[in-house]
């Protein structure tokens, strides 16, 4: 009898593999520190009482891509969208480890943290090439949005025709302007939040119906 | 909105990514947004840039380099970042540099070491074949 469940399992786990329609993936981009993970968790906390990585104010907390699959975002006009959320490591073009000897990090771990977050930045590069079908880029609303790596990353995602919303994060802080961003990149939709407060969340999750739906 | 050289007065197109670099002709890294009905004021209307800056009020875009460790940046070879073959340089064990657009085209690693040309070619990461590679093949095959 177990044989039978055994194999009706794997059948069917098979036959999922090739017939369920998949998910739009969306990636959620950006610096590091500009608040990635805590807006996936409350995106995913939001919509599906879950939670999806520790947040630190070390930069490079997330070095390894993580994903939550089939969170469905709905308004209350009935429109609804199903999507895998994939939170990526931080994107930059240096990473050294002095950086975290400066937040009190011992060296060795320094040393490993900034290999791992390079692996990670490798790794962020790799999903957006293969396995992302919208992004959301997120930027700390306090800081110049007029970096290389910002200009070169979205120039990227566009480059690739991905729909992208740009996030304008922590706008709950006094010196943040979400203007600034939406001149930096006024081709795109910048939504202000706040990712640690929930600030505008609606907003963003009516634009993330409009784009990825 | 297009892009205008404060330094020598060259137009760009909106995003266009030549100016990452620097004005092509004169190497300015200042460059004024413009709306296409003022592009030609400097000319047309004998006015300095900055005259125009003033009249429209636009912002600048300044291309910054990132001068927050000098000391890891390799200033001689800084221009030709953009030509480099490898996809991360490792200056120092936990010192790393990434070519993002190098990364952004493919999986394939090349590793420079230290700041001295010395490589190492990771010849595991070009054996395999893309999904996205296999994936348009078959959709060139379905057309056929």
């Amino acid at each position: 009898m177990n044989f039978f469940i055994r194999t009706r399992k794997r059948l069917s786990k098979f036959l999922n593999a090739f017939f369920k329609k998949r998910q739009s993936r969306i990636g959620i981009y950006g610096p590091p520190n500009a608040g990635k993970t805590t807006l996936s968790n409350r995106i995913v906390r939001d919509w599906t009482g879950d939670a999806l990585g520790p947040v630190s104010e070390i930069p490079h907390e997330t070095r390894r891509a993580r994903r939550k699959e089939g969170i469905t975002i709905s308004n209350q006009n009935g429109n609804t969208v199903t999507i895998d959320i994939v939170d990526t490591p931080g994107v930059t073009t240096k990473i050294d480890y002095q950086e975290f000897i400066e937040y009190g990090m011992e060296k060795d771990d320094a040393i490993k943290r900034a290999r791992e977050a390079t692996e990670g930045v490798a790794e962020a590069m790799h999903w957006l090439r293969e396995d992302i079908d919208g992004v959301i880029y997120m930027l700390d609303a306090t800081l110049d949005p007029f970096t290389q790596v910002n200009i070169m990353l979205v120039g990227i995602i566009e480059s690739r025709d991905l729909p992208v919303i740009i996030v304008a994060n922590k706008i709950d802080l006094p010196d943040a302007s979400a203007s600034a961003i939406r001149k930096a990149f006024p081709q795109h939709p910048v939504i202000p939040v706040s990712g640690l407060e929930g600030n505008n969340m609606e907003e963003l999750y009516e634009k993330m119906l409009e784009y990825f739906g | 909105m297009a892009h205008k050289c404060t330094q020598c007065g060259r137009e760009f197109e909106d995003g266009s990514n030549v100016i990452l670099k620097g004005c092509p002709s004169c190497g300015g890294k200042k460059f004024l947004f413009i709306s296409p009905q003022d592009m030609h004021k400097d000319v047309l209307e004998e006015k300095s840039i900055k005259q125009i800056a003033e009249e429209t009020k636009e912002q600048f875009l300044e291309i910054k380099e990132d001068k927050k460790r000098p000391e890891t940046a390799h200033t001689s070879n800084q221009v030709e970042m953009y030509d480099r073959i490898e996809s991360i340089t490792v200056i120092n064990p936990g010192s790393y540099e990434i070519n993002l657009e190098k990364l952004a085209e493919s999986d394939e690693l090349v590793i420079r070491m230290g700041s001295d040309d010395r490589y190492m070619v990771d010849i595991h990461s070009m054996g395999k074949i893309s999904k996205s590679k296999s994936k348009s093949k078959k959709k060139s095959n379905k057309r056929r």
